[in-house]
């Protein structure tokens, strides 16, 4: 434990390793006491002529009768650095997921609908005005007017100039 | 993990309530805060008076500390300027005419301006401390003085002196380490015998 405080200090301790470390030097006076030797050694050897009292006690002491800082959980440059890194990545997996399905709808269905519809079209369907004039004077009776508006007016009808037109009304002769 | 990203580990342990871990920050960067601000406040006492209320302003300033500068950094601008305070208060100067920010006042040497006026018993106190460690570093075999060395004062990273000594990065880290203790066990008596005064 001692090794990784020397280590610590050094700045060649890995993070996972720092925070289990500050964890164990929280609970060991031993190892408090280690850290600030090996700092004292530190100083006496780069500034012999320069070495103070200890005043980590006094500020401790006085420490006592300040209120614990807590600050909002703010974001460091690291983590500011990620939530980029995460936002991109997520920008570009959506943007990846819109072309693979843009992708996967062939191009060919839109034609093939179109065959069938034309299949499937009833040809010489025939056209019988009195049913029609009928059906637009009882519009109004129809349960579906509201939920569709002007559309309920609308017929899909055929055409062909092949076919005699059909005779309903004798007197149209 | 670099130093200063320990130190914002530190830093945001406090963030959270931990007082002990600002306890480790005063630990490490009392001695050079102090010597820092023994440039403004010539009196000894004084000059450890201010110390420790920069060190309170600092802990009391650091729910705003973002980590956008190196902690060393901010907290020799806090003791500059709670010095600086501390002078105007008492109507005096601060004994340099031309500013200077943290990180020149950390390479500024001159002997005349740092040195300090110490009490006897402090001044004896330090000399013990400097001549244990001293002679600690001169009994020590020479391939762990050496680590240690290039280490503490030239600061060389493990790589380097791992490059420099020509040996495996673990043995760099156990030679430092086996160095520091070895010194450590010097010490610790002394340290113990002045335990309650002023070390």
């Amino acid at each position: 434990m001692k090794q990784k405080i020397s280590v610590l200090m050094d700045g060649e301790l890995f993070e996972d390793e720092a925070a289990s470390l500050l964890d164990h030097i929280k609970r060991d006076s031993d190892l408090h006491k280690d850290w600030g030797v090996y700092h004292l050694i530190g100083d006496v050897l780069r500034q012999p002529e320069h070495i103070h009292c200890d005043l980590s006690a006094k500020v401790r002491e006085r420490l006592q009768d300040e209120p614990t800082v807590l600050a909002p959980r703010g974001r460091t440059v690291k983590q500011r650095m990620r939530t980029i890194a995460l936002s991109a990545a997520a920008s570009l997996s959506a943007v990846g997921v819109v072309a693979w399905m843009s992708l996967q709808i062939s191009p060919e269905v839109a034609p093939q609908m179109a065959m069938q519809q034309t299949a499937l079209r009833p040809v010489g369907m025939q056209t019988r005005t009195n049913s029609n004039d009928y059906l637009i004077a009882h519009q109004e009776f129809s349960p579906s007017t509201d939920m569709n508006g002007g559309a309920s007016y609308i017929r899909t009808v055929s055409y062909s100039r092949d076919e005699a037109p059909v005779k309903n009304n004798p007197d149209e002769k | 993990m670099t130093d200063r990203e320990v130190d914002q580990q530190l830093v945001e342990r406090v963030q959270r309530g931990d007082k002990h871990a600002f306890d480790l920050l005063v630990s490490k960067y009392q001695r050079k805060l102090g010597r820092l601000i023994s440039r403004f406040v010539r009196d000894p006492a004084e000059a450890e008076d201010v110390t420790q209320d920069a060190f309170i302003k600092a802990y009391r300033a650091l729910p705003g500390f973002r980590g956008e500068s190196a902690f060393y950094t901010w907290l020799y601008r806090i003791g500059i300027n709670t010095a600086k305070n501390h002078l105007l208060a008492n109507k005096r100067r601060a004994p340099t005419s031309t500013p200077f920010d943290a990180e020149e006042s950390e390479s500024f040497e001159e002997a005349s301006l740092l040195r300090e006026v110490n009490t006897p018993e402090n001044e004896l106190m330090s000399k013990q401390v400097v001549d244990v460690v001293q002679a600690s570093l001169q009994q020590l075999p020479e391939d762990l003085r050496s680590a240690l060395t290039l280490r503490e004062i030239e600061g060389l990273s493990y790589e380097e002196i791992a490059s420099v000594m020509n040996c495996p990065i673990g043995t760099v880290r156990s030679r430092i380490f086996r160095a520091r203790e070895a010194v450590a066990e010097n010490l610790r008596p002394l340290l113990e015998t002045s335990k309650g005064k002023r070390w």
